[in-house]
């Protein structure tokens, strides 16, 4: 395989605080190659957040602090001083983030907000910046670009607005696009379209692209690779393939469990997981996972904790960071997989005939 | 006071009209829009529910589906009047909600209740989770002197220790809080409860916790739900029946396996196919019918049909005919859309802003 | 799990609980200049209630010196009838306080009364209301009160009567705006949806989640009101003669600046660090009531990442 675009090696991040250093991120590390798309699935609190941010070292420091290595283009991005960092952020690596009304500012004209990063990085004249403007906004399928430019961030709907942030996001020709729930504030239908925008984008530009979600149908639709997060550590990795079809990771087998299933015959209970996730100024010393784990919770569990380990006969790279791993049976009935009703008839359906008949 | 309602409905579906708990019919609720000027003067309306009916019958629940905006919420708070609708009624256990006098709609509250989306938002700050629940208790006088009790026995209900009635919201994770929320919607003993968007603030693992308690508390009290969600997958799996919307308007009404096997009208179509599964193989197989254009503003709906501007089968009669709900693969399978026959009223055409081609305009 | 039965999962998840206003209380008291304010407050208080016993002299004994410099005997030195200032200033502070007390009491009650009903009800009987608050509002405060005075005669409590008149508008605005803003928070709604009444709604559920603007305002107006009353006690329309007063005081002292200072330097500096006073401590409140001040400190105690 090639050298990868960005490698991150054992990342930290610790926040001081009144009741004590809350470590959020615990030794994260991974490698994302060109072209594909690396998900960091978990829920709010695992650290899928700050553990991107702190890439380019986007968050407040102090409180924040960061440890570990993070490689870029030949470079360490951690050790880096503060000027060496903005020329790579939004440059050579790009972000969108959730909410794309509140990272747009709304006293600027959209055009102005788009030819900054292209003139300041890129060193582009105005009109150049603003040429490219327009070829970008048409790109991200904003029709009537050259138009647009001069309207406000309120005069967009929000997914047309979220197709700003991405143009932005994409104005210097970024190598790695972070999109930090980039669709999450967005209705399906819109959604629909921004992940096939990203996909197409993907495509012809070879990006790199962290999708960071909770939502694992966005996943299961966009991703090559998935890391599930928990409690700031990665705790599962695998192909995408790998990770829906056998689940190794209580946690992992838990989602999947409690997503409810679109076309399902005979809803029944979906599956829980009891309690909440630990408090990360006062981890528990063992397994984090283990206070709320049904699978099994045993001395060792309890007091040592496990190192992230390849996942027995799975696929290439599946990695599992438990001793014990949830047994077939089990993880077959939970993966996805077994549940998902028979193809939606929805698309690509002959409609009735006086539809076809009609006057188009 | 009370009207025992045998008005015909079009909308409504044939059948089981003597169990039916909540009657919906043609509910508007248009906000004013004021212009600018000294005067104010009032320019337009908002069509937040432009004709909506539907029937709620005892002991299901209808799953009331839809992207943002389409109305969904403001219906939901339409039916106990904490919103005013503008038209149409709403008929509960054989009472005109809108016929009745202030302390009559106050004692119909015990009745009917509500689980709000925001669980952090709907309970007041400065108030112990334990006064939010007696509160409820207190209004409506009920368990005078064993009001304490009560409450213990609600938090219990929705899994909560009885010992921290004393704590504070902010003190609770959004889950717990949510619970406390579904306690103090139980503790006026309500028939139906309307559940707005009760998931969408919570973490995935704690939805399936909040649905799971929903569903048990049903079987457990004979509730009846009306549960509001943008979540089509949430929806089938709490729901006996699925009510679409779209821009204030019910598009398709069908039982929870019809509207995903036999999707009818084209919105629900393309809202079934934007929904992401969460199994690879089938995503990447997946074609997904991908809406064009914006969502037309409610102040000014396109004549017609209200999807016309999006819709990837827009045929003639479309702009002219206003389509009613109508059969389309069964009597309880109802459908908003000319594909199933022209059926509806005749208006005036118009070129619409929003209409295909000149799309996106600011 | 079942629903029927609590679990390990109804822990709250903020270990230390608190109320909310010892959570307040200290966040107010961290503020250095808060707690400065606040200690000067206390001795105010004090002078107020112990003023006489505390006082070497009467406030009205003559026969010292006229116009005798501080002095170890008369720290303050005396005043053009012999009186000692120092004992006069601190008999002083009751009228003072008393002062603020009253005409803020008056305008608190008129006021947020007022703003709730106008907040609430909205319409036209708001427009109506809030007009009338700001043609009262339009003029200025002294002339207001000198109005009020000239029809009711001076003496203490008409001035009292007067600020409390004068104030009622600015309680009635910032109890609006933020009735305004409170009405349409989720949980009223969910109030009203279990059948609550207006007025349970507006006292237990309204009142409450406005109070900190309110506590902030009485504090500023409190020291508003006493330089009020000194000002209309310097005119002459106010407190009245013989009773020792800062305003009155100041107003005795300004003619003999050049003669004797201290009679009006000791009285200024009284009403300066009173109003400073009761200004570190408004705005101590303000920052310790903030919600957002709060959340940030709840957020340091919750641990990070969204």
């Amino acid at each position: 395989m090639s050298d990868p675009v960005l490698s991150v090696r054992d990342l930290h991040v610790r926040f001081g605080s009144k009741r004590g250093v809350a470590h959020v991120v615990r030794g994260v590390s991974y490698d994302l190659h060109a072209g594909e798309t690396l998900a960091l699935v978990g829920e709010s609190g695992s650290g899928k957040s700050v553990s991107t941010l702190a890439l380019t070292k986007l968050i407040p420091m102090p409180p924040g602090r960061i440890d570990g290595e993070v490689h870029f283009g030949g470079r360490e991005l951690v050790a880096m001083s503060e000027a060496e960092l903005r020329s790579i952020r939004g440059n050579d690596i790009g972000f969108v983030f959730q909410d794309p009304m509140t990272s747009l500012n709304p006293v600027h004209p959209i055009g102005r907000q788009l030819t900054e990063g292209m003139r300041h990085h890129l060193g582009l004249s105005a009109s150049a910046a603003r040429d490219r403007a327009v070829e970008l906004l048409s790109l991200v399928g904003i029709p009537d670009a050259a138009n647009r430019l001069d309207a406000y961030p309120h005069q967009f709907s929000g997914g047309m607005r979220q197709r700003v942030v991405i143009a932005i996001g994409l104005s210097c020709e970024p190598k790695v696009l972070i999109a930090d729930e980039a669709t999450t504030a967005l209705d399906v239908t819109t959604q629909a379209q921004i992940v096939d925008l990203v996909e197409r984008l993907q495509e012809e530009l070879g990006l790199a692209v962290v999708w960071i979600t909770h939502d694992l149908g966005v996943v299961a639709g966009i991703a090559d690779r998935v890391m599930v997060m928990y409690a700031g550590e990665i705790v599962e990795e695998a192909d995408v393939d790998d990770l829906y079809g056998s689940p190794r990771h209580p946690y992992t087998v838990g989602l999947l469990g409690s997503l409810p299933v679109l076309g399902a015959d005979e809803p029944g209970e979906l599956t829980t997981i009891h309690g909440l996730p630990p408090d990360p100024t006062a981890m528990p010393p063992g397994c984090a996972f283990h206070p709320r784990c049904e699978f099994r919770d045993d001395d060792r569990c309890r007091d040592e904790h496990p190192p992230l380990r390849d996942a027995d006969d799975a696929g290439d790279g599946h990695r599992v960071r438990s001793f014990y791993e949830v047994p077939a049976d089990v993880r077959e009935a939970a993966s996805t997989s077994s549940q998902v009703a028979e193809a939606p008839p929805n698309a690509g359906d002959p409609l009735p005939a006086e539809a076809s008949e009609g006057d188009r | 006071m009370s009207a025992v309602t045998n008005a015909t409905d079009p909308g409504a579906a044939g059948s089981g009209r003597d169990d039916v708990l909540v009657d919906v019919q043609d509910l508007q609720v248009h906000f004013p829009v004021h212009g600018n000027g000294v005067l104010r003067r009032r320019v337009g309306s908002v069509k937040a529910v432009d004709g909506v009916s539907f029937q709620v019958r005892r002991g299901e629940t209808l799953g009331l589906v839809g992207e943002s905006g389409c109305g969904k919420t403001t219906t939901g708070l339409a039916l106990l009047r904490l919103v005013e609708p503008t038209g149409g009624r709403v008929v509960f256990d054989g009472t005109d909600v809108g016929s009745l006098g202030r302390g009559e709609l106050r004692s119909l509250r015990r009745r009917m209740a509500m689980i709000f989306q925001d669980p952090y938002a709907s309970l007041d700050p400065r108030m112990s989770i334990g006064a939010s629940v007696e509160e409820a208790l207190r209004i409506h006088g009920l368990h005078g002197d064993r009001r304490d009790q009560r409450v213990a026995e609600l938090l219990e209900t929705v899994g909560l220790n009885p010992d921290y009635a004393s704590r504070y919201p902010h003190e609770f994770s959004g889950g717990q809080r949510q619970r406390v929320g579904i306690a103090r919607a139980l503790a006026v003993e309500p028939d139906f409860i309307v559940c707005d968007e009760p998931i969408a603030a919570l973490d995935v693992s704690i939805q399936a916790q909040v649905m799971n308690l929903l569903r048990e508390l049903q079987r457990e009290l004979d509730l009846t739900y009306l549960f509001i969600a943008h979540d089509l997958a949430a929806v089938q799996h709490i729901s006996d029946r699925i009510a679409v919307m779209y821009l204030g308007r019910i598009v398709e009404v069908a039982d929870r396996r019809a509207v995903y096997d036999e999707p009818s009208h084209p919105y629900t179509r393309a809202l079934l196919s934007a929904i992401p599964v969460p199994h690879p193989g089938r995503e990447r197989g997946r074609q997904r019918i991908l809406l064009h254009g914006e969502l037309p503003t409610p102040q000014d709906p396109p004549s017609g049909c209200n999807f016309r501007t999006r819709c990837p089968e827009v045929f003639e009669p479309c702009d002219r005919v206003d389509p009613t709900l109508q059969a389309c693969t069964g009597e309880e399978h109802r459908c908003a859309c000319h594909l199933y026959g022209v059926e509806g009223v005749e208006v005036e055409p118009s070129h619409h802003p929003d209409a295909r081609g000149v799309a996106g305009r600011p | 799990m079942s629903a029927t039965e609590a679990t390990a999962d109804d822990r709250p998840v903020v270990d230390e609980h608190r109320s909310q206003w010892r959570q307040t209380w200290s966040i107010l008291v961290s503020n250095r200049m808060a707690l400065f304010g606040l200690v000067v407050l206390g001795l105010l208080v004090v002078a107020a209630l112990l003023g006489e016993l505390l006082a070497p002299h009467g406030a009205n004994a003559q026969g010292f010196e006229f116009y005798a410099a501080p002095s170890l005997d008369h720290p303050f030195g005396t005043d053009n009838l012999g009186r000692d200032v120092f004992s006069r200033v601190l008999i002083g502070a009751r009228t003072s306080l008393q002062v603020g007390a009253v005409s803020v009491g008056i305008s608190l009650v008129a006021g947020t009364l007022l703003g709730l009903v106008a907040g609430y009800r909205g319409g036209w009987l708001d427009a109506v209301l809030m007009r009338s608050m700001d043609v009262l509002f339009a003029f200025p405060i002294v002339l207001l009160a000198i109005a009020i005075v000239a029809v009711l005669g001076p003496s203490i409590t008409n001035a009292m009567i007067a600020i409390g008149v004068a104030f009622t508008p600015i309680f009635a605005r910032v109890v609006r705006g933020s009735v305004l803003s409170v009405r349409e928070e989720v949980f009223v709604r969910a109030v009203r949806s279990l059948g609550a009444s207006d007025v349970r709604i507006v006292l237990r559920h309204i009142l409450p989640n406005v109070a900190a603007p309110i506590i902030v305002q009485t504090s500023l107006s409190f020291a508003f009101a006493i330089l009020t009353e000194a000002a209309l006690s310097f005119l002459g329309v106010g407190v009245q003669p013989p009773t020792p007063a800062w305003g009155l005081m100041l107003q005795e002292g300004r003619g003999v600046i050049d003669l004797a200072w201290w009679m009006g330097l000791f009285p200024g500096l009284a009403i300066f660090l009173t109003v400073m006073a009761f200004n570190v401590v408004g705005d101590g409140l303000r920052d310790a009531l903030d919600p957002k001040q709060r959340s940030i400190i709840e957020s340091r105690g919750q641990g990070v990442d969204a």
